[in-house]
């Protein structure tokens, strides 16, 4: 198994992408705390399923990465089961409907960098330090191609190259204590947030992607579990592409 | 070992000086202490006293002596 034995904290694991992780996580032989933004049984019940059905503990954590407290808060409760920390997935993010830029507040753009980006580095800031105790460990940001390419609206494809560079920097500063830092740049993936763009941009966007179709979460948490593994422990401040190649 | 052992030792441990270099020490003044042997303190300090130092105390914490007030704060008394 490629993570037997590790811990991991994972945001946005409720559902998406992030759910997936849980699960190819788990599959890898991670525990994991699954950070999910409000409490719901039916999220841990499915983490209950998942510890039974492959041998790990997966604990439930909460907080809005709006509030610095409740993350705050949420490391701490995580840190009390003295364990070491070994991956982190910044997976956590929110989407908007498409909407020109000169008609978008910009309230709502720091709305979107709030959670995409400041909650993703303050979790960073706190899991780092966890990591460095043992002088090693894995960050791995979700980005997007929007991120890359630019996207249909300017905050959101803003805040994916910001996690972009934030990536390679913190690659670069967080190497010398062991950590290595990468970010996946996830294209068309199946999921209610992608499902929302609608039926215009999914055609447009599956007419540009080579493999012709959609991808989905679990082809998304399966490159994770490797990059996150000590198999690619020498790669970082890399952006993989997990597209079905978008050209 | 008490509270003064344990802030000392973290000092050695972390920043690789000698137990009679630790208390003139000050942050940026030495090749010993900087950023990355900062953080390093800083996980060998809350190790130490089970501990979460705020980001703004991280920041402060810029001398040996300093760090003694700043650990207060937690109810840690050096």
């Amino acid at each position: 198994m490629l993570l037997a034995g590790k811990n991991a904290l994972i945001t946005g694991a409720a559902r998406g992408i992030g759910a997936a992780m849980v699960e190819a996580f788990a599959a890898e032989g991670a525990n994991v705390w699954a950070l999910a933004r409000s409490q719901s049984d039916a999220f841990e019940n499915a983490l209950g399923d998942m510890e039974t059905r492959y041998g790990v503990w997966l604990k439930p954590l909460y907080a809005d990465l709006t509030d610095p407290a409740a993350v705050t808060a949420a490391i701490r409760l995580a840190m009390a089961d003295k364990l070491p920390l070994d991956i982190l997935v910044n997976n956590a993010g929110i989407m908007a409907a498409d909407k020109p830029f000169q008609l978008t507040a910009i309230a709502e753009m720091e709305s979107i960098f709030r959670v995409n980006f400041f909650g993703a580095m303050q979790l960073t800031q706190l899991a780092t330090r966890w990591m460095a105790r043992k002088g090693r460990g894995a960050v791995i940001n979700l980005a997007s191609i929007a991120g890359q390419n630019g996207g249909s609206r300017l905050d959101y494809s803003a805040s994916k190259a910001a996690i972009i560079s934030a990536t390679k920097t913190l690659a670069r500063e967080l190497a010398p204590q062991g950590i290595r830092v990468n970010a996946l740049a996830p294209g068309f993936i199946q999921t209610d947030m992608t499902q929302a763009l609608g039926d215009k941009v999914t055609q447009d966007t599956l007419a540009r992607t080579l493999l012709g179709r959609i991808g989905k979460t679990h082809e998304v948490a399966a490159v994770a579990a490797f990059l996150a593994s000590d198999r690619a422990a020498y790669v970082t401040a890399q952006v993989w592409n997990v597209d079905g190649g978008m050209l | 070992m008490t509270n003064s052992e344990k802030y000392h030792n973290a000092f050695v441990t972390a920043l690789e000086v000698t137990p009679a270099q630790a208390p003139d020490l000050v942050y940026g003044k030495s090749n010993a202490w900087d950023s990355v042997g900062h953080m390093t303190l800083i996980a060998a300090l809350e190790d130490a006293f089970d501990i979460m130092m705020e980001m703004d105390d991280i920041i402060d914490l810029s001398s040996f002596e300093k760090g003694k007030e700043i650990l207060r704060k937690y109810d840690v008394e050096i």
